[in-house]
């Protein structure tokens, strides 16, 4: 059955007219607005006893308290100045560094905003040609890592999983006495540096014959090995999204997660983007898949085939494309369908597409190569030449590392940088096995559930703290400089290396890696380029520009066939299968210890601090979605998989594929600390192995009914709706915005819009690329009668305030957004948000300025997404600045909506008046500003609020105030950042360009899509994207002039993929 | 403790102000030695010295009547100085001759009464006359109002006289009452002064008083917490402004080198000190006692001039011994009075010794070495962003205007009430300089209106200067 509607939805709740839901969309704050009303009763007692008479009690204190303060001398202050100043800091202004996000194979080129030498925020680097500028969540949470509290402060000897502290040299003596020739192996990550890379080679021929075995978090080893058998080389090709025509991706997540999502989401929003609406033209997306990932939900259209289905889908496109394949087995009618309609597509696109599969079978790789290779696209869209580096991680590796030390023939295991007791699905008997080598270290940079095992901890620096440098691709060299001393007594990897080397530099050096590494360059890098004649000048415009090119040698030509590919899965019979993804905030767990990334909500499912079980969604055809088993949201379920039985909390996921299910690997941590110990479930050991090749999947797996209800289920998908409601103009009822924009389908029954009731409300306009032109008009329409109605009125307008000066604005491609989330984490780390941990998100409390919406449109069974990155307006005509008693919140002549928290006094009536839902509220004292201990109550049950001790609260933002309980914060344009670029303007006597002030959203996106700028600056970029028609203004109706501009989503669906049964 | 005090002395003086202002008003207009002063100190202070006895940067002012042949040229001189050089006025070019080419800065806005009151400041410094209470003929001169004693007296008798009347006034109304009441053939009792203070009006009026003094009072007092006008705090040095600011000329910002590019002025590092103090080793003041200091925080060994090598690992006691015998070694150099070094003398050393660490320790710190840790005076509360390149650079304020004449400071105080009030009044009024930045051609409508005459400036509240996000974000 279908329910096929233009509008937008969020969820099945307001797909169906939840009672319960539009009641709470209609009130800004949920449930009870007594904040102790959530805690529990044993909470409520410690932290509030007694009544009127305690209340009285505390009056008086207070009024004592307040007498005494005011009778107390000011706390002297004191100013520590340098004893002698580095020539580069002065204090007050920052200070940045090219530096490079390195994460095992994950690689952003960044630059580090440092303050008083200590890095505080991380920006792209735009001079990169590999991520151009671009970030990603995980990049912007690296800097929180850098002060993670669960992070090792020194040497540690291990006595069976309790730590000791020791010291360096007590350490390397007792590690490298156990250290014998043939018997020693180096279990690793990905390694992209090649220095490091030299570094574990110099030690492999000091000891002799030391073996390396290299694991990722998320196997690629068939992808890899594919590469081994077509290309000669174990190599990721290059793949350049913005040169093809039509993507088809099987189970690829190259948007989130796969190998290098940055790099890949800039070049697919160049495809993405409309640049001429009269020849509208765009690139087609095709996502072959299960579970709603975040690339599938951007695709223009999504086939939807079971995880065990994958490799025959493929094998299928390829009999189609390349012929000469046997296909494993029968897939269903109507991907099988569909796919022939994508062979078509792909024939007619040859060389101007790319076929990628996400699969980790080798065979299913090959095919992916087979059809890109038959399409000749290597060497158009695909690049081997500058081929990634980026993982290179073996699943045989991890089974012969497990093999040997059974059998004694290693007796010392160096573990560095990983955790693949957790993050692999071999973890058992790996851990079994670490456990019984007699000398093994961990180069770590935290305790986890694998170096825990080891008997030595050689502790490692953060990537800001030393000295690296990366290769993620063939040609490309990224250098990583430290922009703070490191903070504990801690080791660079390479130092570690070196000594244990024996190598001379180690006592000559201060800086052994450093100097290794100075030395590595001039040799290898400085000798191979012909631009500059000495090494001085070529390292420091390398440091400089934080990145190279250097030449690289041919590409390696495809030599395989399809000939001979066998291995390929046969579809299950099974009724249910179960997928595992790496999720775009955590990945395979490596991030569990950071709070931003736990608390971002995950793109697709907008689900934060832990995982949910994603199941399908079904239309009963008349206006009732149900659940799997007839689950719904926040209902927990036991999912068993083989003999593993867990509870998850359940999420309804539209686009789901009916008979399979999905849950998000990563979570589930047993020793991260903390912060993400314990936080959803781990299924990394439910996967499925085939031919010693991890599957992130699993065909034997049943879900119960309901089991109760999560306690606190903290999904933000129903957060900050629009619950309004106004008298339909025909029936005279009252109704819910939401369900006259679905379920009644009746669009021409509200389609007059009026004032004060925003029945005909226009926060998102969806069309594709052929239906574009009509829609255009009648969005325009729409627009010129919102436009007429805001005209007549009372008030005039006042418009010509602000053509005065600067009037700041925005515009939102959303066109170009893919929902990744960086913009998020960018926020939270310039503006000082506070994490509130996932009772507080339950409870509706999450303070983030920027939220992502994301809204299904089109088949409710298949739908396409659409995200809506949404912040503050900054309303010329505010409803939230007309309702405060005191006036905290007014106008700026520079148009910005602004924010003053100590006027504030919490009535909280702006954010009640907030058309957009942008206002958020200090419930508790989350970042510990407050002088009185006692407005802290525990917020999950951590000793201290996340944030609130000294080495976390070293990343705060010194240009913006910390706030405090009790007071509305919100979006605000940045306005540090535009003060400081006013200034920089000011200073040095010219007019403001748009590059003096750009928003932390806006740098951190890697698709462009936000831009930022004056309003008045005609010449200015946003003045540019300003001019497109596709633009409108969420609400624009009710007449609050916002400053913020979207673009109306355009996709490239082709609805004949929809009519195939 | 200071603050309070000072909000006393500001509330004394407000009512002061007010009493005086009529007065004050006819003063102004005579000129005084007084207003002389004041017109020194802001535009003569920085070259002549304040005794008029030696010379400084210019020469010694006492005098400077009797070297001139007429008075009108010795005020043209004052204003027009470089002019009369030109010219070949005899006396002009004499000076020249003897100061050249130091140039005396003109003064073209001083009024007739200016310079004769400054005048009048001169004569009475270098005689010694000015600031001696009676007899003298330049006291006499003075308006007798400006002085506070009569005015007091003058507001206490007025106030007596006042409350007299009003006594007087109710007497006679309550003695016709009473005739009134007699003729009407009624009887009334004399009310005793008791019964007059208990009465129900007496006693609302106590309370009406004691509430709004007692409010105005709180008031007052809760918005001065945490204000420290006036704080001027001991510093672990005894650097004095004066001295480097003041006599020697150091521009402001040679030390404080932030202030014209970033958010904070910067209280120098070490290594700026050193910038003369590798050759300054003996202080004027304080000989070796503080000048050791900076020495002892950066690891500078001051009787070989070298820094030391590996001064953080170096024992304290060798450390101690260095400096002590370079102490010694100045003394005897130094000190007129001291031959050898005795007893008393090594006393001097151990103490000064002692200072040194004493000052350059706390119960944080416990090493002497490492930075210094001053006492910082001008604290802003947390949600307030100040930006000094703004000002400095841009606004092109000088530094007096908030922090006063520091270059008069021996030990540094707060000046301004750093109050919001106090920003907000500065914005209100500081003119923008619209034409000498191009940054300000995006404020078009201004640029019209000025261009049309239709408007004369534009103030720093006319671009937004008291809007909230400007300064609290």
């Amino acid at each position: 059955m279908k329910s096929n509607s233009k509008n937008v939805w969020v969820g099945q709740k307001d797909l169906t007219r939840d009672e319960a839901f539009i009641k709470e969309a209609q009130q800004e704050f949920t449930g009870s607005t007594s904040i102790l009303d959530g805690l529990s009763n044993a909470e409520v007692s410690e932290n509030v006893k007694g009544g009127r008479r305690d209340f009285l009690k505390f009056l008086g204190f207070g009024l004592g308290a307040a007498t005494v303060a005011a009778g107390c001398d000011v706390p002297v202050k004191r100013a520590l100045p340098y004893v002698v100043k580095p020539d580069e800091i002065v204090p007050g202004v920052a200070t940045y560094y090219a530096s490079s996000y390195v994460d095992a194979g994950d690689y952003v080129s960044i630059i580090v905003k440092t303050r008083e030498g200590r890095p505080i925020k991380i920006e792209g680097n735009s001079l990169s040609d590999i991520t151009k500028g671009g970030t990603s969540a995980r990049a912007q949470a690296y800097v929180l890592g850098l002060y993670n509290t669960n992070r090792i402060k020194g040497p540690l000897s291990m006595d069976n999983g309790a730590s000791m502290p020791t010291n360096w040299s007590a350490l390397d003596k007792a590690v490298m006495s156990g250290f014998t020739g043939g018997k020693t192996a180096v279990l690793t990550s990905t390694i992209i540096s090649p220095t490091l890379q030299k570094v574990v080679e110099d030690f492999g021929n000091k000891i002799g014959g030391v073996e390396v075995f290299t694991t990722d978090a998320v196997s690629y080893a068939g992808i890899l090995d594919a590469a081994e058998q077509d290309f000669g080389q174990r190599i990721i090709p290059s793949y350049h999204f913005d040169k093809a025509d039509v993507i088809v991706s099987f189970d690829a997540d190259f948007l989130g997660t796969w190998v290098s999502p940055v790099e890949y989401t800039k070049a697919y929003s160049e495809g993405r983007k409309i640049k001429d609406v009269n020849k509208p033209s765009m690139s087609r997306h095709i996502q072959v898949e299960s579970h709603m990932s975040i690339t599938g939900s951007n695709a223009d259209n999504r086939v939807l085939v079971k995880p065990s289905e994958q490799d025959a889908a493929i094998a299928y496109l390829a009999s189609k494309i390349v012929g000469g394949v046997s296909v494993p087995g029968a897939i269903n009618n109507k991907a099988k369908k569909v796919l022939d309609k994508v062979a078509n597509e792909l024939k007619a696109a040859a060389g101007k597409s790319i076929v990628v599969s996400g699969s980790n079978n080798p065979s299913n790789q090959r095919l992916a190569n087979a059809i890109n290779n038959a399409l000749g696209n290597f060497g158009a869209t695909i690049d081997l030449a500058h081929a990634s580096m980026q993982r290179q991680g073996s699943d045989k590796q991890v089974d012969d590392l497990i093999a040997k030390i059974n059998s004694g023939r290693i007796t010392s295991l160096i573990v560095h940088d990983c955790n693949p007791v957790y993050a692999s699905a071999k973890g058992e008997a790996l851990a079994a096995a670490i456990a019984k080598v007699p000398n093994s270290v961990a180069v770590a940079y935290e305790i986890n559930e694998t170096s825990r095992l080891c008997k030595h901890i050689a502790p490692i620096h953060h990537g800001l703290e030393s000295w690296g440098d990366a290769m993620p691709k063939r040609g490309h060299l990224s250098v990583i400089q430290p922009t703070i001393r490191p903070l504990f007594e801690t080791r660079a990897a390479g130092t570690s290396f070196l000594t244990w080397s024996g190598n001379d530099l180690v006592k000559t050096a201060e800086q052994p890696y450093f100097e290794y590494m100075k030395q590595h360059w001039q040799e290898a890098v400085f000798a191979n380029q012909t631009e500059m004649t000495s090494f001085q000048p070529f390292w420091d415009s390398a440091l400089q520009d934080g990145v190279i090119n250097v030449p690289v040698g041919d590409a390696p030509a495809y030599v395989g066939s399809v000939a001979g590919i066998s291995g390929l899965t046969k579809p299950s019979s099974s009724d249910l299968e179960i997928k595992f993804y790496e999720p775009v905030a955590l990945g395979n767990g490596q991030h569990a210890s950071n709070p931003w990334l736990q608390e971002m909500p995950d793109p697709v499912t907008r689900t934060s601090w832990g995982n949910y079980l994603a199941v399908p969604v079904n239309f009963d055809g008349v206006r009732t979605f149900l659940g799997l088993n007839d689950l719904k949201d926040g209902d927990l379920a036991e999912v068993t998989i083989g003999d593993k039985t867990v509870t998850v909390p359940v999420l309804q996921q539209f686009g789901q594929m009916p008979g399979t299910v999905a849950l998000a690997l990563g979570h589930g941590r047993r020793d991260a600390g903390p912060v993400g110990s314990g936080v959803g479930v781990d299924v990394n050991d439910c996967c499925t192995v085939a031919n010693g090749y991890t599957h992130y999947y699993n065909t034997n797996v049943a879900v119960s009914d309901s089991k109760g209800k999560e306690a606190h289920y903290s999904s933000v998908q129903y957060h900050h709706t629009y619950g309004v409601e106004g008298e339909d103009a025909k029936t005279g009822e009252t109704i819910n915005a939401d369900e006259a924009a679905l379920v009644t389908v009746s669009y021409g029954l509200v389609d007059q819009g009026f004032q004060g009731a925003l029945t005909d409300r226009s926060v998102m306009y969806t069309t594709s690329v052929n239906e574009l032109k009509e829609d255009l008009d009648r969005m325009l329409e729409k627009r010129a009668h919102a436009q007429h109605l805001n005209e007549n009125q009372i008030y005039g307008g006042f418009d010509y305030q602000y053509e005065n000066g600067h009037h700041w604005g925005m515009h939102v491609d959303l066109n170009a957004c893919t929902g990744c989330g960086a913009c998020t984490v960018a926020c939270m780390a310039e503006n000082n948000v506070p994490v509130v941990g996932k009772k507080e998100v339950s409870r509706h409390h999450e303070m983030t300025w920027l939220r992502i919406d994301r809204y299904y449109y089109g088949d409710a069974e298949n739908p396409n997404v659409v995200y809506q990155p949404m912040m503050c307006q900054h309303c010329d005509n505010a409803p939230c600045e007309n309702v405060c008693p005191v006036n905290a919140t007014n106008h700026s002549s520079e148009g910005l909506n602004q924010m003053t928290y100590n006027r504030c006094i919490g009535t909280r009536y702006c954010a009640n008046n907030c058309p957009y839902k942008v206002r958020r509220f200090n419930w508790l004292d989350y970042t510990t500003a407050d002088i009185f201990p006692g407005n802290q109550p525990k917020i999950a049950d951590e000793e201290i609020p996340f944030g609130a001790d000294n080495l976390t609260r070293m990343v705060l933002n010194p240009d913006v105030t910390v706030r405090s309980r009790g007071v509305i914060e919100k979006c605000s344009f940045c306005v540090q950042r535009i003060q400081e670029g006013k200034l920089t303007a000011k200073l040095e006597g010219r007019r403001l360009r748009d590059a003096d002030v750009r928003t932390a959203c806006q740098t951190a996106c890697p698709a462009g899509a936000i831009t930022f700028g004056d309003m008045n600056d005609k010449g200015g970029q946003l003045n540019a994207k300003l001019a497109s028609p596709l633009n409108y203004i969420a609400l624009e109706e009710v007449n609050v002039r916002s400053s913020v501009t979207y673009t109306m989503k355009v996709n490239n669906r082709d609805d004949s993929f929809d009519a195939v049964s | 403790m200071i603050e309070r005090m000072q909000a006393r002395v500001l509330s004394i003086k407000h009512i002061l102000t007010v009493c005086l202002f009529f007065v004050a008003a006819l003063a102004a207009a005579q000129p005084s030695a007084d207003s002389g002063k004041t017109l020194f100190k802001n535009y003569c202070a920085q070259c002549h010295a304040k005794n008029m006895k030696t010379n400084l940067t210019g020469p010694a002012l006492g005098g400077v009547r009797e070297r001139w042949d007429n008075e009108e040229d010795l005020y043209r001189w004052i204003r027009y100085s470089q002019a009369m050089v030109a010219e070949g006025h005899p006396r002009a070019l004499e000076l020249w001759d003897q100061w050249k080419p130091t140039v005396m800065t003109n003064f073209p806005d001083l009024t007739d009464d200016d310079i004769a009151s400054l005048l009048l400041y001169i004569d009475g410094m270098y005689e010694g006359t000015y600031g001696v209470q009676a007899g003298v003929a330049v006291a006499a001169e003075q308006v007798s109002g400006v002085k506070k004693e009569p005015n007091k007296w003058l507001y206490i008798g007025l106030a007596a006289l006042l409350g007299f009347l009003a006594l007087l006034l109710s007497r006679i109304v309550n003695n016709l009452d009473k005739l009134a009441a007699a003729k009407e053939g009624r009887l009334v009792e004399d009310r005793t002064l008791l019964q007059t203070l208990t009465s129900k009006g007496m006693i609302l009026f106590a309370v009406f008083a004691l509430v709004i003094l007692g409010g105005y009072t709180t008031v007052n007092r809760a918005t001065n917490l945490g204000r420290q006008q006036g704080y001027q705090p001991d510093q672990p040095i005894h650097f004095s402004h004066a001295t480097h600011a003041g006599l020697h000329k150091i521009e402001c910002q040679y030390c404080h080198d932030g202030a014209r590019r970033s958010k904070h002025s910067v209280i120098p590092a070490t290594n700026t000190c050193m910038n003369c103090h590798t050759a300054i080793r003996y202080g004027s003041e304080y000989g070796t006692a503080e000048l050791s200091k900076i020495y002892a925080s950066i690891g500078y060994n001051p009787a070989d001039g070298k820094y030391f090598e590996n001064y953080d690992e170096m024992a304290t006691d060798s450390i101690e011994m260095i400096f002590k015998t370079w102490m010694g070694e100045q003394l005897v150099a130094n000190d007129d009075d001291v031959e050898f070094l005795g007893a008393e003398e090594n006393r001097m050393v151990d103490k000064q010794w002692e200072g040194l660490v004493k000052s350059l320790t706390n119960e944080q710190k416990t090493d002497f070495r490492g930075p210094i840790e001053w006492v910082r005076i001008h604290n802003l509360p947390d949600h307030v962003y100040f930006n000094h390149a703004q000002h400095v650079s841009v606004g092109k304020v000088e530094c007096q205007t908030c922090h006063g004449n520091v270059e008069e400071m021996d030990v540094v105080q707060q000046m301004s009430p750093l109050s919001m009030g106090w920003c907000i009044n500065c914005h209100r009024q500081t003119e923008v300089d619209f034409d000498g930045n191009a940054y300000y051609t995006s404020y078009v409508n201004y640029q019209e209106e000025i261009d049309q005459k239709e408007r004369e400036k534009v103030t720093v509240a006319d671009i937004g200067g008291l809007e909230c996000q400007k300064c609290h974000y």
